[in-house]
Parts: C-alpha cells; sequence; structure tokens
C-alpha cells in the first residue's frame, strides 16, 4: 500500500468519524442546565418518566438525565456521587442510605403495588391465601414438597428487598432465602420482565410490580400468569426522592435537584404523576406529604410498615382500576393482614 | 401493541458508531505498536507476555466497564474529570477492549512475516526504523485485521457501555443498550429490529473496509 493511499485512507476514516460525532452532538440536544437522576428500571420501563419528565424540563429549561439502573446500584452511584438525585423504591436500603450522611430531603412521593403472580392452576393455592405472608408460606410448603416453583428477581433491585423481607415476616432470613433449593426456588439475578417470562415457561410463582406485569400481559408474553394475590399493605412498593449530599459532593447540581423535588411533590406534579394511566391502569398513585389526594395516607414516619388506609374503602380510584383487571382473581381489599 | 419511538434512531446509530470508531482508533494506536514491540523485539519474559496478552483477549466488557466506572466515579481517583456517563467514558472502556486484541493479532501478525524477508532487510543495512517499517508493511493485511476485530467487539458490546454510558437518552444511547431497554419492556419485535440496524450497521462497515483492501486503498 502506497503512502498517498495510506493518507487517503486515513482521511477518509477521520472524515466519517468526525460527521457521526457532529451529527450526534447536533442531534443531541445541548441544554444549559442538567439534572442526573438514578431511579430504578420499573419507572423508566412502565414510562412515567417519558410522561412527566418533560413538563419539569421545559418549566426549568433544563434536562433530565436518567440513568435506570437497580435500586441498590442507584443508592450506589449516590453514595458515590454520581448523580444528583434518587428516585428509589427500597425503604429499608433507602434509611440506611440517609442515615449514613449520603443523602437528604428523603420525600415519598408515590406507590403503585407489587403482586404475587402465579399460573393459571395455582398449585399453591395462593388465591385463596389470606395475606402476601399466607401466600408465600403456601408456596414454600407447596415449593419444598415439589408442587411449586417460584422465581426469584435476585438481585439489588427494590423488588427483591421487598420479597426478602416478606420472607423474612415469616422467619426465612436472607440467608436462609439465598439457601432455598434450586429445585423449586430460582435465583436468575435478572430484570422482572425476563423474571415473568421465566415463570410463564415454568409454570412458577414470582413477585411483580403491577406496572411490569400489565406491560408484559399487554405484549401478550405471559398468557399464562395471573394475579393470584394483591392489595395487602404489605405488597405497598412506595418511591421516594433523596437528594444526594451536596456537602459532599460540591459538584452536584443541588439547586435543580431541590426544584425537582419541590416540583414532583407539589400538586402540579403529583396531578400528572395520577393521570398517567397505561394498559388500562393508573399505574402510580401520588402520596406526597400534604398532596391532597382521594387516598389520605398516613405521615411517612415508620419505614417500611406503611398503614393500609385504602382497605376496605370502596371508592378509591386505584381500586375500582384493579378490579377492572379480569385477570385479579383477588380483588383489592379482600383479606388484609394488617401488618 | 404500542410500541413507542421515544429517541432518535438515527443518533443512537452514529453514537455507535462515534463510539466504537474512537474506540478502535485508539486501541490500535497503542495496540498496534506495542505489539509490533513484542512481535519484533527479542527480551527475557516474551513468551509469557504473549501468553499474557492472548490471555486477554477474553477480558470480560463488564469488568473493563466496572473498572472504568471506578476510576471514574466522583469517589474515585479520576472523579475529578466528572466523564462518567458520557461518551468519552464509554470510548475509554471500550478501548480497553480492543487493546488485547489488536496487540495480540499484531504479534501474531508480525511473526508470521516470512523470516528470509526479515532478513533481506536487516542485510540490506537498513537503519533498525526502516525495517520495522519494512516489515509492518509486509504485515498491514493483519494489522487492518486487528483493527477491524477490535471495531466489531466494540460495536457488539453492551455490558461496559450501559455500566460507564448510563444508556442516557440523547447522550448515552447507543445501540446495544437500546435494544437491552426495548428487550427488557418486553417490546421483542422492536428490539429486534434495532438488531437488524446494528447488524446491517456492523456489516457495512466491514464491507467497507473488505472493498477498501480489495482495491489495495488498504
Amino acid at each position: 500500500m502506497k503512502q498517498s493511499q495510506m493518507v487517503v485512507v486515513a482521511v477518509a476514516v477521520v472524515a466519517i468519524l468526525a460527521v457521526s460525532a457532529a451529527a450526534a452532538f447536533v442531534l443531541t440536544n445541548e441544554e444549559p442546565k442538567k439534572l442526573r437522576m438514578a431511579t430504578t428500571t420499573s419507572t423508566q420501563d412502565s414510562g412515567l418518566l417519558d410522561y412527566i419528565l418533560p413538563t419539569f424540563e421545559s418549566k426549568y429549561n433544563c434536562k433530565v438525565d436518567v440513568i435506570a439502573v437497580g435500586s441498590g446500584q442507584a443508592l450506589e452511584m449516590g453514595k458515590r456521587g454520581d448523580v444528583d438525585v434518587l428516585m428509589v423504591h427500597s425503604p429499608a436500603a433507602e434509611q440506611i442510605f440517609v442515615d449514613g450522611g449520603h443523602g437528604t430531603n428523603r420525600t415519598q412521593i408515590m406507590y403503585n403495588w407489587f403482586v404475587i403472580v402465579g399460573p393459571d392452576n395455582d398449585p399453591a393455592g395462593t388465591r385463596n391465601a389470606t395475606s402476601a405472608k399466607d401466600a408465600f408460606q403456601r408456596i414454600y410448603d407447596n415449593g419444598t414438597a415439589g408442587h411449586a416453583k417460584f422465581v426469584s428477581r435476585s438481585d439489588g433491585s427494590g423488588t427483591y428487598a421487598k420479597e426478602l423481607s416478606i420472607w423474612s415476616s415469616i422467619g426465612y432470613n436472607n440467608t436462609t432465602v439465598a439457601a432455598f433449593s434450586n429445585d423449586w426456588y430460582k435465583q436468575p439475578g435478572r430484570g422482572m420482565g425476563e423474571v415473568l417470562d421465566m415463570c410463564e415457561d415454568m409454570n412458577a410463582y414470582t413477585l411483580s410490580d403491577d406496572a411490569t406485569y400489565y406491560s408484559r400481559v399487554d405484549v401478550a408474553l405471559i398468557p399464562h400468569l395471573n394475579i393470584t394475590k394483591q392489595g395487602d399493605s404489605a405488597l405497598k412498593n412506595q418511591y421516594s426522592v433523596i437528594l444526594v449530599n451536596s456537602t459532599t459532593w460540591h459538584h452536584i447540581n443541588k439547586t435543580l435537584a431541590k426544584d425537582f423535588l419541590d416540583w414532583i411533590s407539589s400538586n402540579a406534579g403529583q396531578d400528572l404523576i395520577k393521570s398517567y394511566v397505561k394498559y388500562g391502569h393508573q399505574l402510580f398513585t401520588p402520596n406526597a406529604p400534604g398532596y391532597a389526594s382521594a387516598t389520605a395516607i398516613t405521615g411517612f414516619v415508620d419505614i417500611g410498615r406503611f398503614e393500609d388506609v385504602t382497605a376496605g374503602t370502596s371508592g378509591v380510584p386505584d381500586a375500582k382500576l384493579m378490579a377492572k383487571d379480569m385477570r385479579a382473581v383477588a380483588p383489592r381489599g379482600e383479606a388484609m393482614d394488617g401488618a | 401493541m404500542a410500541l413507542e419511538v421515544s429517541y432518535d434512531v438515527i443518533q443512537v446509530t452514529l453514537l455507535s458508531l462515534y463510539v466504537s470508531g474512537c474506540a478502535t482508533i485508539l486501541g490500535s494506536a497503542i495496540g498496534i505498536p506495542l505489539g509490533a514491540l513484542i512481535g519484533l523485539k527479542e527480551f527475557g519474559g516474551k513468551g509469557l507476555l504473549k501468553t499474557i496478552t492472548y490471555t486477554m483477549y477474553g477480558f470480560p466488557p463488564v469488568v473493563s466497564g466496572l473498572a472504568i466506572y471506578y476510576l471514574f466515579s466522583r469517589a474515585g481517583p479520576l472523579g475529578s474529570f466528572g466523564i462518567l456517563f458520557t461518551p468519552t467514558a464509554m470510548i475509554l472502556a471500550e478501548t480497553l477492549l480492543v487493546i488485547p486484541l489488536t496487540t495480540g493479532i499484531t504479534i501474531a501478525s508480525v511473526a508470521e512475516v516470512d523470516r528470509s524477508v526479515k532478513e533481506t532487510v536487516k542485510s540490506l543495512g537498513t537503519t533498525p526504523r526502516q525495517s520495522v517499517l519494512t516489515v509492518m508493511r509486509e504485515a498491514w493485511v493483519g494489522l487492518v485485521m486487528a483493527a477491524m476485530i477490535g471495531f466489531g467487539r466494540c460495536i457488539a458490546e453492551v455490558g461496559a457501555a450501559y455500566m460507564v454510558g448510563g444508556n442516557i437518552k440523547g447522550e448515552t444511547r447507543v445501540l446495544t443498550t437500546v435494544i437491552m431497554l426495548e428487550t427488557r419492556q418486553g417490546h421483542f419485535d422492536y428490539a429486534l429490529g434495532l438488531g437488524l440496524v446494528l447488524i446491517v450497521v456492523a456489516m457495512a462497515v466491514f464491507f467497507f473496509l473488505r472493498l477498501l483492501q480489495e482495491k489495495e486503498l488498504l
């Protein structure tokens, strides 16, 4: 190869790269202010963020960079100062995070529901369970007897944290759960949608957030999975916003982070969350302190033990929406364990 | 079924090309001279070094991503640069993956250059620098191959890209990470469509380079 040819090729390669780079940057709308938010995959995958963030972005003339990972990873990013703000759903871990001085202004903003999902024939009889705890006990008993299977997220997600807290409430601590037999308890360490797909294949149970379950139903990927237990207060999935410690990390955009927190807790932000309907369901119920909602939620005092004041109230909007779901065999409000 | 395209596919594709291209160039700029040095120079421990390089072919992308994450995280030693979750961080992580490939393939290509060529070059009394250039020219096809394989690894890579890029819409979202996102949401057919785009783009790049080679432009 001649040197002149080499030059031609080199120029061509550099030109292609330069054009891609220029195009990529031109197409990237560079905004003056940026807010970096680590959140869980559920808020992104449900489409909620794409629905609410543009309003905030145009109001404050900024761009929100969303990094969607598991709750555990999101908290770790906050701890290391890699993001400005967190939107997560792992109450116990959040408490440790705040207690450790890694973040401030932890504020509850909304909740959705976890559901216990299982195969058509419900071999563990979870439809008749009196509570989430009872359903888990039935799955355990039938699982160890070889009649049922359970697929666990077994990752750093808030969903897995919730699953562990339910196992723990019936006497199986984290170590015991991790040592459950592979014969019935699968620990793939995968995302929620993938775990639901596995349950479909394996006729297994799992604990899922309802949004991911509905989205999977919507694309007809899990025809044989049903919600077999829902509505227990132990299955409530509380999301909170936490500001990353701006004293430790000076580069943090604390003004915009605080703006975001104030906005999402305001009536405007809360109403917007409430108006998000997908797959025929209102997926998230706003419950920021002071928000005048149909569902008055008690204060954010005792993390992890929320009182479900919606139990037995027929006029609750999301209860109505849930009842519409033909697959929901156990209506909400039935058989509360009151935990 | 509602499939919403909430990002620009063209932009995602261009960013894929940009990140992979830069990583390939950087990785070649480091790996090829390094490989030539190891391949042409005689020194103690050369065999061991070669073995280590070849072993690094299997360097897991996710580990490269984690290493870059730790280095450039605000709490990490190079945190003050603030490049985490930018294309630059992705380029660095993928460069780490390319270097062993370009180094190793260069070692092999240089070794394959006929011994007689090397002898002739030496006997002609050329300076060491000239002889190195002559051998490199003989090994040229192998060197181009090294860069191409490096590019192939980058454009197909997802673990490191996701970890240090963060899959931020409009900024660090590349084809592989967006395929992961769509799959996670259960949009299998849309993800498959994007997979097709990825395959076409990757093949087009290789086809173009192959064409250049056949026309002896490369």
